[in-house]
C-alpha cells in the first residue's frame, strides 16, 4: 500500500506544483520582513525570518487534504478500496507517505529559508548566527510543522471528502476562525488550538504576548490533532458506502 | 474454481429499498449475466459483493468468504465498475502500476494486461485523452491485473464500438474457458445471448429469475420476451 501511495504521487504533477509554491512564499515572506524594516542585527528578526519554514505549511496542509479528498473527487477511491478493503489501513498508509513527503518538503523550505536569510543578512551587513541553538530549533520545528500539517490534512480530507470544502474549511480556520476562537478561550486555553500549537513548534510566534506551549508540546498537540482527525474519519465518513 | 453466492441480500438507502432479499449463485467457471432495467439494483448488488457498499441484511460470498476477508483481493477478484475513476493526468500505464504496487503484482504483468486490452500503443498517454471505449478497456485491464479467478464487470459493454464489443465477447469467452467465474451486468440483451451461460434477472430490487440461459431459450427474442414479462 505504501508503494502504491508513493506511485500515486509520483505519477501526477498537481501535488508537486502545489508543494513548489512553498519556496515562493518563504522567499517573499523573508524579503517582506527585511524590506519592511526588520533589523538584521536582532536575533529575534533572524528567528522570525527562518520561521517562514513553518508558515509554508499552509501548502503541505492542502497537499495532505488532497490525499483522500482528491481520490473521492476523481473516483479513484473505488479502486483503492478494492485493493485494500480495510479502509483504516488505507488511511494509515496515506498518513505515513504524506507525513514523510511533508517532512521532505519542509526540509527543502528550511534550506530555502536559510539561503534567503543568509543572502539578505549579507546584503544588509548583518551577521547570521548559525551557531545559536535557536537557529536549528526553528528550522527543525518548521520541518516538523510541515510533516504534521500534511498528516492533519490527510485526516481532514478524509473527514470532509469534498476537496473544495475541505480546503475552504482549513484556510478559513487558519485565517479567521482560530483567531476568534483564541480570543474567546483566552490565551491560556488558546495555546492548545492547532495554529497556536504550530506557532509553538515552528517558533513563528508573531504576537510576543501570547503564551504558547513549549516547542515539543506544540509538536505533540499537532500529532494528537492528526490522530484525532484520522480516527474520526475512519469511524465516520470512510465507513460510508462508495456509490 | 470459485463461485459467488448472494444470500438474502437487502440494501436500503434511507427510505428507498434498492435491493430486497435477493439470492442467487454465479456458478464457478461460467459467465453469469446480471440483467435488469436501469435502477433495478444491479450495480448496488455488485458493489455489495465487492465490499464497497454494506448490506442492510444478508451477505455476499466469494468462494465462501466476504470480499473484505480476502487477503489479496485483486488476485482473487477483478472488478470493473461504472464509477471507477481515473486521474485525468495520470498515464494509462501508471494507473495500472499504482494498482499493481498495492498488491505486489510485477510490472511485467502491467504490460501483459495492456496488451490484452489492446492499449499498448496508448499506454503512455494520460487518461484525459482517452475515449469512453478506451477507458472501458483500461478498466478491464485493471480488473485482469491480478490474474483473478473471478471477474465482476458492471456494464462493460458501455461505450464500446462494434469492434470493441466483439473483442469483449471473445475476451470473456476465453477467460471463462480458462475456468474463471464471470459476472457481468448488462441491459443489452442481444449482447447477453451471445455471451452468457447463466442468467439472473432483477427488477425493482427483487429477484425475478436465476438459472441457465437455456431454460429461457437461446434466442434474443426468447430472452427479450422473458425479460419484459419478468420485469414488467
Amino acid at each position: 500500500m505504501i508503494r502504491s501511495e508513493f506511485r500515486k504521487l509520483t505519477t501526477v504533477r498537481g501535488p508537486w506544483l502545489l508543494l513548489a509554491a512553498g519556496p515562493l512564499l518563504v522567499v517573499a515572506g523573508i524579503t517582506g520582513l527585511v524590506e519592511s524594516g526588520g533589523n538584521v542585527h536582532d536575533p529575534g528578526t533572524q528567528r522570525a525570518a527562518l520561521a517562514h519554514t513553518g508558515l509554508a505549511a499552509a501548502f503541505t496542509l492542502i497537499f495532505g487534504i488532497l490525499a483522500v479528498a482528491g481520490e473521492y473527487r476523481h473516483s479513484t477511491i473505488t479502486d483503492t478500496y478494492l485493493s485494500s478493503p480495510r479502509r483504516g489501513h488505507v488511511i494509515g498508509s496515506k498518513l505515513a507517505v504524506y507525513a514523510l513527503t511533508g517532512a521532505v518538503a519542509g526540509l527543502v523550505y528550511s534550506g530555502v529559508a536559510l539561503a534567503t536569510t543568509a543572502a539578505w543578512w549579507a546584503e544588509r551587513g548583518g551577521h547570521l548566527q548559525l551557531s545559536a541553538a535557536g537557529t536549528w530549533l526553528t528550522l527543525a520545528g518548521g520541518v516538523a510543522v510541515n510533516a504534521a500539517f500534511a498528516a492533519i490534512g490527510v485526516g481532514l480530507g478524509a473527514l470532509i471528502r469534498n476537496p473544495a470544502a475541505a480546503i475552504a474549511a482549513a484556510l478559513a480556520w487558519l485565517a479567521v476562525i482560530e483567531g476568534i476562537a483564541g480570543q474567546l478561550l483566552g490565551s491560556s486555553r488558546a495555546r492548545w488550538l492547532p495554529f497556536y500549537a504550530s506557532e509553538a513548534l515552528g517558533r513563528s510566534n508573531l504576537q510576543a504576548t501570547a503564551r504558547l506551549l513549549p516547542q515539543w508540546g506544540g509538536g505533540l498537540m499537532l500529532l494528537a490533532y492528526a490522530a484525532v482527525f484520522a480516527a474520526a474519519a475512519v469511524f465516520t465518513t470512510l465507513r460510508r458506502d462508495v456509490t | 474454481m470459485v463461485a459467488i453466492e448472494v444470500c438474502g441480500l437487502t440494501k436500503t438507502f434511507g427510505r428507498v429499498t434498492a435491493v430486497r432479499d435477493v439470492s442467487f449463485t454465479a456458478p464457478a467457471g461460467l459467465i453469469t449475466g446480471l440483467l435488469g432495467p436501469n435502477g433495478s439494483g444491479k450495480t448496488t448488488t455488485l458493489r455489495i459483493v465487492l465490499g464497497l457498499v454494506r448490506a442492510s441484511a444478508g451477505e455476499a460470498l466469494i468462494g465462501g468468504v466476504r470480499y473484505a476477508a480476502l487477503a489479496r483481493p485483486r488476485r482473487v477478484v477483478g472488478a470493473m465498475l461504472e464509477s471507477t475513476g481515473f486521474h485525468p493526468g495520470r498515464r494509462a500505464r501508471d494507473h495500472l502500476r499504482v494498482l499493481a504496487a498495492a498488491d505486489g503484482i510485477p510490472e511485467r504483468r502491467v504490460d501483459e494486461v495492456l496488451d490484452l486490452a489492446g492499449l499498448t500503443a496508448a499506454a503512455r498517454r494520460p487518461v484525459r485523452q482517452f475515449s469512453l471505449g478506451m477507458r472501458q478497456r483500461l478498466g478491464l485491464a485493471a480488473a485482469m491485473l491480478g490474474d483473478p479467478q473471478v471477474l465482476v464487470l458492471d456494464e462493460p459493454a458501455n461505450g464500446l464500438d462494434p469492434g470493441g464489443m466483439a473483442w469483449l465477447r471473445s475476451t470473456l469467452r476465453d477467460l471463462a474457458a480458462q475456468g474463471r467465474t464471470i459476472v457481468v451486468s448488462s441491459h443489452e440483451l442481444g449482447e447477453v445471448t451471445r455471451t452468457v451461460d447463466h442468467v439472473v434477472i432483477v427488477s425493482a430490487g427483487e429477484l425475478r429469475f436465476a438459472g441457465p440461459l437455456s431454460d429461457i431459450g437461446p434466442t434474443h427474442t426468447a430472452l427479450e420476451s422473458a425479460f419484459l414479462s419478468l420485469t414488467h
